[in-house]
């Protein structure tokens, strides 16, 4: 058998096991095995590739005998194809040219895969295969990161399972926020029991309005229990009022303490949390979930105590009257409460519907009405419109769901309640009139009032699981985000003050999902003050790249250093203080001018800005607008061009004075003369400063001392532009391309050709 | 890219030219002729930083603040800008008629009665954090309330639901 120790995904069956260490020859060492889950027909079924320091050894049934062997050294290049749902490991023979598919599996394993395909091509080019097995060993360590309990992926190995860490009772969890309000609620719960009882008087005084006052004819305790009634019904509706008010200003303030923790964990999530979740999902939870989540924590504190108080009150009452009667009442109480249960589980998958539906049309919403200008310049207002009727008709089917069981079983609640009055009229009202002894009339007519009262709190729990359920999908929707991983910060602490620029990308590989691979080792230096164009076809993995240098992306594997320091271990907001970065859309907030350049250092005076936007070629245009640098900006930047937003963004970008300085196709969509005055502030802005610019003008690449081309995913060249120009590779090419584009643009400006 | 020229105390001195136009001359000995007073932030600073523009709309200089200027130079910079800015300050309301679509103000401005059209209460009345109310009207003309408390309590009570 293979040695115990042997790294592996998952235990190799014990019959592979042992195949493979018969094939083992004496000076073979098995370095690590791969458990797959496909055969190369693509049915599941178990496979097994073990790599040894002098071969591969891949155990599928489709192989002749069931084993496949393959030394390194007749390995010219090995790599894993993803396809949609599965991929194989693919080599290419040094021999004939042959490819040919050796392993398939599908996604589990797929980066492992990719360890395979580097460890075989790299020894077969003369690695040392202990050195190619510590690569192995890395992926391998970083799949084992998940959670034993259920099976999580953790963000690095040993993380704490914030899944099962923290999910413990929903509403127990909400509890943190209730409690600042404690006092409030208890004293509010105390005025709650004092309109309770006092509640309770007026059927009693019913009984003695009947038996006494009106038999006895005695008018002065006539006027005595009016009186005495209308002082009970002033205080009651007088603290009935205050309580109220301080309930409603208590869920307030916890709705509205709910609200801040969201959007501000919401600001700190990942951008992997966003590339999933839409953002009409996000706005969802903050302003439509918190609102359903007061509504029901008005109803429960209100409410809820108040009716169980007044039920625990009023069959007290009820049993000291009479104890026959009572447990006749209590007869439609037991199907009330598993009609409750019966109705609870079949409403809340509805209302999860409800809500993924609402977050749909809201998601429509918020990506639409900002995209306006495309739907008309397309003319597609209809379908926009039809497309919103679509989503909001998918809702409205589910909200008919609810709708009709949400009202049956109140209904049926009800009717069950009307007939234990009956069966108390009828039973009660017997023995009035033939065992008056025994009960008064009085005693009657209070016993019926009192049950009509206990009816209610139990028809309000019953229905209450209505609002709950709905509450429940709500609280589960909001921590959904409280509870998620935030942007790991695991240099925390570890501050810099000032970078130098040197960026170096080790062997970084990075995708997205697993179906497609979007950075495949990826290799390279920039020494400090270099100004680096970064060149390729759209989709290429241009913008990938500095979107892992910014860390917006940490699931990457190799290593990004900036200073010769792993990106990882320098604290997040330090090392992003540190990079200046001027995106292709520039966003804007809804604010003034000044305070969109300001958002980048928000301690910045007045001539800070002022300077800045002089650098920008941004405070002429500015100066020149009514409302100067007060201009107030609509959402993303409407009220300016596409080249003042851009312009506005450079300046922000100046006020930060970064080290390292980004620059996404900034010159992408404005025509020359805007581009002249962009050019010209990036230059001011760049000089001793490390730069990195996606571009595609000519004119901007011109600028760079190096130029990394990237095509696929991976940097097919680099060097200086006259070494690339002479290699008449793929830069040439788009050279020549962008030469001809940018001749026939000037020569349509020259002539003023529209 | 040159180092901006700041005016400030007296180190210029500013006549008034043609029209709204001025003369700045620097104790440096530099003359700017026929520049414009503009305010960088006139909404939330109209004292501080006036860019001075020439003809092609090309900044010479900016004053730091108005305030700092000797008497006679901030008369004439307080007397263009007046003539160039045109806010009137509302200072007493009358009535305000709600349609709904549109808002319709009756005010007395220190600029003489003024009826005017207000399409959005949420985009074009804003209240400042020092107090002060901005309005645009439906044709973009600005008012300002300079201090709502100063007004009188029937014009604060009118005023109110739209704030």
């Amino acid at each position: 058998m293979l040695p115990a120790e042997i790294l592996t995904n998952i235990p190799l069956p014990e019959e592979l096991n042992k195949k493979a260490a018969e094939l083992l020859k004496s000076d073979e060492r098995a370095m690590f095995s791969l458990v797959g889950d496909l055969n190369l027909s693509g049915r599941y079924a178990v496979s097994a590739l073990i790599a040894t320091d002098k071969r591969l050894i891949v155990f599928d049934e489709k192989h002749e005998g069931g084993v496949f062997t393959l030394p390194h050294s007749d390995v010219e290049e090995a790599d894993v194809k993803r396809m949609y749902g599965n991929a194989v490991l693919r080599i290419k023979f040094k021999d004939n040219g042959r490819r040919l598919s050796i392993f398939r599996f599908t996604y589990s394993i797929a980066e492992l895969a990719d360890a395979v395909a580097l460890f075989t091509e790299n020894i077969a080019k003369g690695a040392d295969p202990d050195e190619e097995f510590k690569t192995v060993e890395a992926t391998f360590e970083k799949k084992k990161s998940v959670c034993p309990k259920c099976g999580r992926t953790l963000i690095r190995q040993g993380a704490e399972c914030i899944n099962c860490a923290s999910k413990g009772k929903i509403f127990k969890k909400l509890a943190v926020y209730f409690k600042p309000e404690l006092k409030r609620m208890i004293f509010s719960l105390a005025l709650s029991l004092v309109t309770t009882t006092l509640a309770l008087v007026p059927p009693y005084a019913t009984k003695m309005l009947v038996d006494d006052v009106l038999k006895n004819r005695d008018a002065k305790m006539l006027f005595s229990l009016v009186f005495a009634l209308l002082g009970v019904y002033a205080l009651q509706h007088t603290l009935g009022a205050l309580r109220g008010y301080l309930l409603r200003i208590t869920g307030d303030r916890i709705v509205a303490s709910l609200r801040n923790d969201i959007y501000e964990k919401a600001q700190y999530l990942p951008l992997s949390f966003y590339d999933k979740t839409s953002t009409g999902s996000v706005i969802s939870r903050v302003s439509g979930d918190t609102s359903t989540l007061q509504a029901f924590m008005l109803r429960i504190s209100q409410e809820a105590v108040i009716q169980f108080f007044l039920m625990v009150g009023i069959i007290t009452i009820m049993f000291v009257m009479n104890w026959r009667l009572t447990l006749l009442s209590l007869i439609p109480v037991p199907l009330v409460v598993f009609g409750g249960r019966f109705f609870g589980k079949r409403i809340a998958p509805i209302y999860s519907k409800i809500w993924r539906r609402w977050a749909s049309v809201s998601s429509v919403l918020s990506d639409t009405l900002p995209s306006i200008r495309v739907i008309k310049s397309f003319t597609g207002e209809e379908r926009a419109a039809n497309k919103f009727a679509a989503f909001n008709n998918e809702w409205l089917k589910e909200d008919r769901k609810a709708a009709v069981l949400s009202n049956v079983f109140p209904s049926v609640v009800t009717f069950l309640v009307t007939c234990g009055s009956l069966l108390i009229w009828a039973v009660g009202g017997y023995w009035v009139v033939y065992t008056p002894e025994y009960i008064s009339v009085g005693l009657l007519v209070s016993f019926i009032s009192y049950a009509s009262m206990f009816y209610g709190p139990i028809n309000f729990f019953a229905t209450l699981n209505d609002t709950y359920q709905n509450a429940l999908t709500s609280a589960e929707r909001i921590l959904d985000i409280i509870d998620a991983e935030p942007e790991q910060n695991f240099g925390e602490g570890r501050t810099i003050n000032t970078i130098k620029g040197k960026i170096e990308f080790r062997n970084v590989n990075f995708s997205f999902d697993r179906i497609k691979k979007t950075l495949t080792n990826i290799n390279f230096v920039i020494e400090p003050g270099d100004i680096v164009g970064i060149v390729g076809t759209t989709g290429s993995g241009k913008s990938t790249l500095v979107n892992l240098l910014m860390r917006f992306y940490d699931s990457y594997e190799g290593d990004i250093l900036v200073d010769d320091i792993n990106i990882k271990d320098i604290d997040l907001s330090s090392y992003r203080s540190q990079i200046g970065y001027v995106q292709q859309e520039p966003m804007m907030f809804k604010d003034t001018i000044f305070r969109n350049i300001a958002y980048s250092s928000p301690e910045a005076n007045v001539e800070q800005v002022i300077h800045v936007a002089d650098v920008a070629n941004a405070h002429s245009f500015i100066a020149r607008t009514p409302d100067a640098y007060d201009t107030m900006l609509g959402e993303r930047g409407v009220g300016l061009s596409g080249g003042e937003r851009q312009r506005i963004s450079i300046a922000r970008a100046v006020l930060k004075n970064p080290s390292i300085l980004i620059f996404d196709e900034a010159t992408a969509a404005v025509d020359s003369e805007t581009e002249h005055l962009i050019q010209e502030a990036i230059e001011r802005l760049i000089r001793g400063r490390t730069t990195l610019m996606i571009a595609h003008r000519l004119s901007t690449l011109r600028k760079a001392n190096k130029i990394i081309v990237v095509d696929k995913g991976e940097i097919i060249e680099f060097g200086s532009h006259d070494e690339l120009m002479e290699l008449k590779g793929k830069y040439f090419k788009l050279i020549e391309i962008q030469s001809l584009s940018e001749k026939i643009r000037e020569g349509k400006e020259a002539e003023n050709f529209e | 890219m040159t180092e901006r020229t700041y005016i400030e105390n007296d180190n210029a001195r500013i006549t008034r030219g043609e029209g709204i136009l001025l003369k700045v001359e620097m104790y440096d000995g530099r003359i700017f002729e026929d520049v414009e007073a503009r305010r960088l932030f006139p909404v939330t600073g109209v004292y501080k930083y006036i860019t001075l523009l020439d003809s092609e709309g090309a900044e010479q200089a900016v004053i730091r603040d108005l305030r700092n200027l000797t008497p006679d130079s901030r008369a004439v910079v307080e007397e263009v800008l007046g003539e160039y800015y045109l806010v009137p300050k509302i200072t007493q309301i009358e009535k305000i008629i709600n349609k709904k679509v549109k808002i319709i103000f009756h005010v007395i401005t220190d600029n003489g009665p003024r009826e005017f059209e207000v399409k959005s209460i949420y985009s074009d009345i804003k209240t400042l954090y020092d107090g002060r109310v901005l309005i645009k009207d439906s044709n973009d003309n600005r008012y300002e309330i300079s201090n709502l408390n100063a007004l009188s309590r029937d014009s604060q009570r009118l005023m109110a639901p739209y704030l």
